[in-house]
């Protein structure tokens, strides 16, 4: 005391010095502590051979997902926005960043719930049973399927394949569905190294770097974290050639590996909440069925497009053109309707552009183009739009 | 309080007197009590605390005569009618944006300025107790104070809640149901966590009061940083600044109401506000500690 006493201006150190103390603490926790933790060295091969290998049935814990994929801000499609009741609907996984937690027990019992600022998006699979459960407008969806569980084995993974059909988006929403995408694209046109550990969910992890051969394409590279034990994906990262920080990145921010409790996959509609029955395991807002590979992103499925699409180019500089007409915006009815509405709103404040190839609308993202033509095709690539302007070149 | 105790006196003067006696060793909450005494005698807090506890029942009465529009506004609002201690929680979230921060910030503004303003900081510091010791004092006067103000609503709110809508199972966010005993410790909880925030506001609004000898200047000033805090904490485009903002996790006490809760944002909001008490709260030690009685 008598040191303050004897020098009054030296008490502004400890304000001074708490600030720094807990800025450092801040900064280093928020660092992947990426030094070596110890861990024996493994290759790529072996690192593979053990994704293929993990046999983990049972898990929970808390995935965060962040993209910047250089997607137009709109009200309705933005993610963390002040007014949370839209994050959590199941339809805004656009764009920003989302938490879900995550339960996983054997083949037969899964629940994903897509976290928002007032609000909850649950997907409960029990048994023979899926609830779809809306917190913003209190409403449940409710599928049966046989019991044969036909469904939940067909993948061949053992993490959530029971939930992804119903989720109406072409984001990867597991580190695991998202790694066995990734590895499918594998081949002559990617180089695949290890580069050191990381420690992910208070986990160490092996990081797989997966980069393209082709220098074209908007992918820069792919990081696929390994958890060193069960060999499960804990987070993936794609890159883009436009940014230093991951364009998309899903990840796990606490996981644990023991059975969860039965009582996270019960679910009783409760009193006053809307319950549809549905017979068709589909999704409840148009989405679509199946999961398009990462660096592949499609257009978004709400367009019809007749006729055959033609493909141009070869692995990850892939350009897809197809035939495409707007949906009218008259059709269908309630959020289907809404929801073309606010399509050709979006479609109609994207820059133009034209060339050789035409006129017609662009969306250059961080990893992936679109060109919308005025002559009804759309083309499709990871690639920057010169590339697909070429494409639309070449009919 | 004892029996053999003397009463305390409501004047500082005479609180100063019967306090230089000797010296005791022994922690004496006596300064705190008067403090409290103090706080609690004002015709403003009094008042206060009435607008306070009158929103939730203005929220109950609303929705009682008309039932809200389902799936508009926080999920909680729509929920009310099942359950009645969901009016503390749609209470709690209508009052965080403005009227708890200031009661804070009317009670930091009293707690040095205003003493400074009416010339009494100077009896205060004739008491034999050390100006480091006098400020913990203030400050947990204004922990106390941030306790008081969130007790009043939920108790208000619960209290009307549970006569217009009575006691069913609550509802989670996550679609469940858990019974009224479980809820009430959810909004214990609720109550708490919204607290520490507001503590953590009382150390800025303590450390601003330091600054100047105008009681009105210290409050206006702390229901600035608070507004620009809920601003900043809006606009998308500075995402990186908002796990540093002190209002940026206040809001996820609905984390509290899922099922099984969800800890993540929670722990993060009381990280935050643990970092805002430690540096204003040395800061305002820094300032006061050396500070020059002029009035």
């Amino acid at each position: 005391m008598s040191f303050f006493s004897d020098h009054p201006r030296s008490r502004w150190v400890l304000p001074v010095a708490a600030v720094g103390v807990i800025g450092a603490t801040a900064l280093t926790v928020n660092q992947a502590a990426s030094a070596d933790s110890g861990l024996p060295a493994r290759t790529a091969a072996q690192l593979l051979a053990d994704v293929r290998s993990a046999n983990v049935s049972s898990l929970s814990g808390t995935v965060v997902q962040t993209s910047d994929l250089g997607l137009p801000d709109l009200p309705g499609i933005g993610g963390s926005g002040a007014l949370g009741s839209a994050s959590s609907s199941l339809t805004s996984l656009v764009s920003g960043t989302h938490t879900w937690r995550i339960w996983l027990d054997g083949p037969t019992r899964q629940r994903l719930a897509l976290i928002g600022a007032n609000g909850e998006s649950d997907v409960i699979h029990n048994g023979s049973d899926i609830w779809l459960w809306s917190s913003a407008d209190k409403t449940a969806v409710h599928h049966r399927q046989d019991t044969t569980g036909a469904r939940a084995g067909s993948t061949g993974t053992k993490l959530p394949s029971g939930v992804p059909g119903a989720l109406p988006s072409g984001a990867p929403r597991t580190p695991d569905e998202a790694a066995a995408a990734a590895l499918a694209l594998m081949g002559k046109d990617t180089s695949v190294t290890t580069s050191g550990t990381a420690s992910i969910a208070g986990r160490s992890a092996y990081e797989l770097v997966l980069t393209p051969k082709d220098r074209s394409t908007l992918v820069g590279a792919v990081r696929i974290a390994i958890d060193s034990q069960e060999h499960v994906p804990l987070r993936v990262q794609v890159y883009s050639t436009k940014l230093t920080n991951p364009a998309f990145e899903v990840g796990f921010t606490a996981v644990d590996f023991a059975t969860p409790d039965v009582r996270q996959f019960a679910f009783t509609p409760p009193a006053g909440t809307t319950v549809t029955e549905s017979d068709r395991p589909t999704a409840p807002k148009g989405g679509a069925g199946t999961n398009p590979a990462p660096g592949e992103p499609s257009a978004p499925s709400l367009p019809t497009m007749p006729g055959a699409p033609k493909v141009t180019g070869s692995g990850w500089s892939t350009v897809v053109v197809a035939p495409f007409t707007l949906p009218k915006p008259t059709s269908g009815s309630g959020t289907a309707a809404g929801s073309a509405a606010q399509l050709t709103g979006l479609l109609k404040a994207l820059p133009t552009a034209s060339g050789t190839w035409g006129s017609g609308h662009v969306l250059q993202g961080t990893l992936f183009s679109v060109v919308l033509t005025d002559d009804g095709r759309v083309a499709v690539g990871a690639v920057p739009a010169d590339l697909l302007y070429a494409a639309l070149a070449t009919k | 309080m004892s029996a053999a105790e003397p009463t305390l006196a409501d004047d500082r003067g005479t609180a100063a007197r019967r306090d230089s006696a000797p010296i005791s060793r022994r922690p004496s909450s006596r300064l705190l009590r008067s403090e409290l005494r103090l706080i609690a005698g004002r015709r403003r807090n009094q008042m206060g605390l009435l607008v306070l506890a009158a929103v939730p029942v203005l929220i109950a009465v609303a929705v009682r005569i008309s039932s809200p529009r389902q799936g508009r506004g926080p999920d909680f609002v729509s929920s009310i009618t099942s359950n009645g201690l969901f009016v503390p929680l749609a209470a709690l979230s209508v009052e965080l944006g403005l009227f708890l921060p200031l009661a804070i910030a009317m009670l930091a503004g009293d707690a040095v300025a205003g003493e400074a303003n009416l010339g009494t900081l100077r009896y205060l510091l004739t008491v034999p107790v050390g100006r480091t010791r006098l400020l913990v004092t203030k400050y947990a006067s204004l922990v106390i104070g941030a306790l008081w103000g969130v007790a009043v609503v939920v108790l208000a709110g619960a209290a009307a809640g549970v006569a217009l809508f009575g006691t069913g199972p609550m509802l989670t966010l996550s679609g469940t149901e858990i019974s009224f005993g479980s809820a009430v410790w959810r909004v214990v909880l609720v109550g708490l966590y919204v607290a520490v925030g507001l503590a953590a506001l009382a150390a800025v609004g303590l450390f601003i009061s330091t600054l100047t000898e105008q009681p009105l200047a210290a409050t206006v000033a702390l229901m600035i940083f608070t507004i620009l805090s809920w601003i900043a904490d809006s606009v998308p485009q500075i995402s990186w600044l908002h796990p540093w903002l002190l209002v940026d996790q206040w809001m996820a006490f609905g984390d509290l109401l899922r099922d099984p809760p969800f800890w993540d944002n929670i722990a993060q909001g009381l990280r935050v506000d643990l970092a805002y008490a430690v540096v204003f709260g040395l800061l305002a030690w820094a300032r006061f500690a050396g500070k020059d009685i002029t009035s």
